[in-house]
């Protein structure tokens, strides 16, 4: 018996071993995952959690910041990426011929082809042998006549501090916006707008789930089992869609697959932030959200660790073709309102340079694309306020945040604690231009936090427990969970911004400007670079202007 | 208008020439009519969709010698509109109603022309200050979001007085007035750069008296 169960050890090691290798540097596996959509129960809502295992710098935030960073070493060759390995997003002038087009790429790249233009681009992905240098290709390409620009697919992350631990007792952040007198001028709530979430996903309908997951080892090395093909059951979030609403979802799509598979939310970020934008309210369930009549329209381009795990991503996080691509989508098919609860870090100066690397001119160009189509677009204005980012230092430049401040009609957005003070983690500079509640546990507890309906970390977060207990994760049961970031800041000011534009603000530049000019000023007198022109003020926003008052 | 030039003309030459005689010292009591372009253009527009507004009131004159006379005005203007923001020479408006009130009081002084070839007709020019009244109330007031306050301005005036009847006169003529300090701080005022309350205005005066 004692043999046998050594074999049997044996055996299940060398299995494991091989999925290990397996899962490491392999493309995304679809086949792993299948969802069967509208097929499954509605959710078990356990009410408020009190969970601090997301509390940043808490275990629980580490244990999940290494396990991150081991599925995306597992998803690429060398460590943790800066950029999807073996493209290069190029802007090719209008009159260059195609011809001179591949020439210009045969100048960068020995192996460079000009691929198939994908859906919702105005772009084109040169691609590469993956062991090729991408970076020293679109310096290449970018200083190129026949170029407009040319650059890697640069990692964005969802900008949330992860931060796992109600109206009246809970959600102090929506009172601070002036919201209930904002809702007494607009009842409606922005019913006629869609708000486009570019996130993590959504969980936006029922389904089973039908998954492959293979064994993995965790940042410490230690081996967790394969699970084989497993059953999840998969929930709506009851108070973003329910029977009532379920026209209230427009034109999903998942660009992690392409369209493969349905933007399911597997992390909960996206469900979270679509909470604040439009949770479900007056309806004596849980908590409210800011704009609660609005239609929403869940594009996943942000892949969660279970994304990587099911084979329906190789890297945790998103890519700048994916986000530029959403960004089109969303303008392309009735998006009012985009948020952009995410971001990356990079140079102060790509406003003067964008052809260097880190800087993002396709996404500029995507975010003027959809602003000329009258998407006002709001945007997380950055985590790292505390944090050191090689070789950018300390509160480093959040890139996206600064295209934001360059683009009328688009807004960066910084987070403010419960005391309308400066959230810790809350990236400052000029690129700033306005202030949402973030949450900040710090110096308040959980109360500080943002609260929303998403799934119970619990249930999902199993890659977190030790080997023996690990199992396949639920994506049924939700809670109100805490979370704090300027990705919370941010679906405030969209929601506030659906509004506006439901009351007859429709150019995206004046909503921006009305935004900045109602805002409540904090800090130094003026705009500054923690708190921009200040608080979002709903009510003022939404009561416009008389003649002399 | 042109109907009621020629009907006013008609009626003062077939007035009586007792009509003509004008005692050294009169008071005399007329009603006001007048329709006023307001300079603060994109202001109004944005509020009210348009810049011609009518005015209703009356006042008082007292002529001295049929020839300098003093005069006090009081009238009111009403609108309902929305409250809107502009930007870029575009009114984006909210749905929210507004109402705005101006309540003129003006007085004037100024001086009667004779026209020879025309005694029932009296030319006249006149020059005054006023104190303006404004009040600005929309839905969705809070405390202190409503406007209520009076400012001093300047007004010229010139035109003709027709005589129609020995106690009855109608006059006709253009305004100018200028009234700073209510608009160009705030509101939509503050974003289209306007801030002068006044205008032009085109005024109809009844006029009971000799």
């Amino acid at each position: 018996m004692g043999r046998f169960r050594a074999r049997a050890a044996l055996a299940i090691a060398a299995i494991a071993g091989g999925l290990v290798l397996t899962l490491r540097g392999q493309v995304a596996d679809l086949s792993r995952l299948q969802i069967l959509q509208n097929v499954g129960l509605t959710a078990v809502d356990e009410g408020v959690i009190v969970d601090q295992s997301h509390l940043s710098g808490s275990p629980g935030s580490a244990r999940r910041a290494g396990f991150h960073a081991t599925l995306e070493q597992a998803g690429t060759s060398s460590g943790v990426a800066r950029f999807r390995p073996g493209r290069v997003l190029v802007r090719f002038r209008d009159e260059a011929s195609m011809a001179e087009r591949r020439a210009a790429v045969r100048m960068a790249s020995a192996s460079g082809e000009i691929g198939t233009r994908p859906s919702y681009a105005d772009f084109d992905v040169v691609q590469l042998n993956p062991s090729e240098d991408a970076e020293a290709a679109a310096r290449v390409l970018s200083q190129r006549p026949e170029v407009q620009y040319a650059q890697v697919a640069h990692r964005v992350r969802a900008t949330m501090v992860p931060n796992d631990p109600l109206y009246a007792t809970m959600q102090w952040n929506l009172p601070m916006l002036n919201l209930e007198k904002a809702w007494d001028i607009q009842p409606a709530a922005g019913s006629t707008i869609t708000v486009a979430v570019i996130d993590t996903g959504m969980a936006y309908q029922n389904a089973t789930i039908t998954a492959t997951i293979p064994a993995f080892r965790d940042d410490q090395g230690t081996l967790y089992p394969a699970l084989g093909t497993v059953t999840i059951p998969y929930s709506a979030a009851p108070q973003l869609v329910n029977a009532a609403n379920a026209g209230r979802i427009i034109m999903p799509f998942d660009f992690v697959t392409n369209g493969a598979r349905p933007p399911l939310d597997f992390e909960g970020h996206g469900t979270h932030v679509s909470g604040t934008i439009g949770q479900l309210t007056n309806d004596g369930v849980g908590t409210a959200g800011v704009a609660f009549n609005v239609k929403l329209m869940p594009l996943k381009a942000l892949a969660s660790d279970w994304d990587v795990l099911f084979g329906a991503a190789t890297d945790v996080g998103g890519f700048d073709d994916d986000i530029a691509r959403a960004l089109h989508y969303a303008a392309d098919n009735g998006a009012k309102i985009i948020n952009m609860s995410l971001g990356s870090s990079g140079p102060a100066n790509c406003a003067t340079n964008a052809n260097q690397p880190e800087c993002s001119p396709v996404i500029e160009a995507a975010m003027r694309y959809a602003v000329g189509k009258g998407c006002f677009v709001t945007v997380a204005g950055g985590n790292e306020f505390e944090d050191n980012i090689p070789p950018f230092g300390t509160n480093p430049t959040s890139i996206l945040a600064e295209i934001a401040s360059r683009v009328p009609g688009v807004v960066s957005v910084a987070a403010v604690n419960r005391g309308k003070d400066h959230a810790f983690y809350s990236s400052t500079g000029s690129y700033i231009e306005l202030s949402a509640p973030g949450g900040d546990v710090r110096g308040f507890g959980l109360a500080g936090a943002i609260y929303q309906q998403t799934f119970d970390p619990n249930f999902t977060d199993t890659f977190l427990l030790p080997p023996a207990q690990y199992h396949a994760p639920r994506f049924d049961v939700m809670g109100f969970i805490p979370y704090q970031g300027t990705s919370m800041a941010s679906p405030h000011v969209a929601g506030v911004a659906a509004m506006l534009m439901q009351q007859g603000v429709t150019d995206p530049a004046v909503i921006e400007e009305v935004l900045e000019k109602t805002a409540v000023d904090l800090g130094a007198a003026g705009r500054d670079n923690t708190f921009g022109f200040g608080l979002v003020d709903a009510r003022a926003a939404l009561r416009g202007l008389g003649l002399a008052k | 208008m042109t109907r009621i030039v020629f009907l006013l003309l008609g009626l003062t030459l077939a007035a009586p020439a007792a009509a003509q005689d004008e005692p050294s010292l009169s008071i005399r009591p007329f009603f006001l009519v007048t329709d006023q372009s307001f300079a603060a253009v994109d202001t109004f527009d944005a509020a009210f969709g348009k810049t011609y507004f009518p005015f209703f009131g009356g006042g008082g004159q007292v002529v001295f010698k049929g020839t300098y006379f003093v005069e006090i005005t009081a009238s009111r203007f009403q609108e309902n509109g929305e409250r809107s923001y502009f930007s870029g020479g575009k009114a984006f408006k909210l749905g929210i109603p507004l109402t705005a009130t101006i309540t003129p009081i003006e007085v004037t002084g100024g001086y009667r022309f004779r026209l020879p070839t025309l005694p029932r007709v009296r030319p006249y020019v006149a020059a005054g200050f006023g104190s303006y009244g404004y009040q600005e109330t929309s839905s969705f007031a809070d405390a202190g979001d409503n406007v209520d306050t009076r400012h001093a301005g300047f007004v010229v005036n010139g035109g003709a007085e027709f005589r129609l009847h020995r106690w009855i006169g109608v006059a006709v003529d253009v305004q100018y007035t200028h009234i700073p300090g209510i608009l160009g701080t705030g509101g939509v005022s503050q974003q289209t750069g306007e801030s002068d309350l006044g205008g032009v205005a085109a005024r109809f005066k009844a006029i009971v008296g000799r």
